[in-house]
């Protein structure tokens, strides 16, 4: 059974980018054995979501600014394809410490 | 999605602005976005910047929000000289992109497969490369239109 976990993807417009982003992270933790589910937002949204409702991390491609409780990792190298295993790196310890 | 008569080779701009208001203004003709997606491009490329470290050279993806767009497109140019954009995420570091991709998307879930195909596109060395090297708008359609539109 795929642990779930629920991610907010953040770009500019919220619109293509960030479901670039959140589509290459379904895939990448998929073949890791995780189920993820993603929001896909602007970067004046992530307040509201965050206060809102749960999130394990946010991938942002536009800056988010405050540190708003969750872990957050800069998505640029999921788009330029230069980072990807950095970033799975820096995120699946991330789920690690909060025991998923 | 990729229009061959929208591709624009060795484009002459002075800065960033002039680069997307021309792309823009392209599209508006060939009526694929709304008359207002210029100024929301240019404004998004001011909030959030677009271009990307890409692996070959550095690129710009301008775009913004659905609302203005009427059908998904993709346009290409290449600039004679390269203009100072701002990086994706990171507004603080300065790009030189020499190639630009401007994206129309009306619907991200429905045209997720197309975002998929221009996430490898922009992750593709050699394709990059051969499109900074074309010398006709041709070979540029004849390189992307199997990637895009496949």
């Amino acid at each position: 059974m795929a642990t779930k976990i629920r991610i907010l993807s953040i770009c500019g417009s919220g619109v293509v980018t960030s479901s670039m982003v959140a589509s290459k992270l379904r895939d990448m933790f998929a073949e890791r054995g995780y189920d993820a589910e993603t929001v896909e937002a602007n970067s004046s949204e992530v307040e509201s979501y965050c206060t809102r409702q749960h999130f394990d991390m946010i991938a942002y491609a536009s800056p988010i600014g405050n540190n708003f409780g969750v872990p957050a990792f800069n998505a640029i190298g999921l788009i330029t394809g230069m980072g990807e295993e950095e970033f799975m790196e820096e995120a699946i310890e991330a789920l690690h410490k909060a025991g998923k | 999605m990729l229009r061959k008569d929208l591709i624009r080779l060795d484009l002459d701009v002075a800065n960033r602005e002039e680069a997307i208001r021309t792309l823009a203004e392209d599209f508006v003709q060939a009526g694929v976005v709304k008359p207002s997606f210029v100024d929301a491009v240019l404004e998004r490329e001011q909030r959030s910047p677009t271009a990307l470290p890409a692996i070959a050279y550095d690129i710009a993806i301008p775009h913004t929000v659905s609302a203005h767009v009427i059908t998904p497109a993709m346009n290409v140019a290449v600039l004679k000289h390269p203009v100072e954009f701002r990086q994706m995420g990171s507004p603080e570091i300065t790009l030189y992109p020499k190639v630009l991709f401007m994206l129309a998307i009306s619907d991200p879930k429905d045209q997720l497969f197309l975002l998929r195909r221009i996430m490898k596109m922009l992750q593709n060395k050699e394709l990059l490369n051969q499109v900074r090297g074309a010398q006709t708008k041709d070979e540029i359609y004849d390189f992307l239109k199997p990637v895009i539109d496949a």
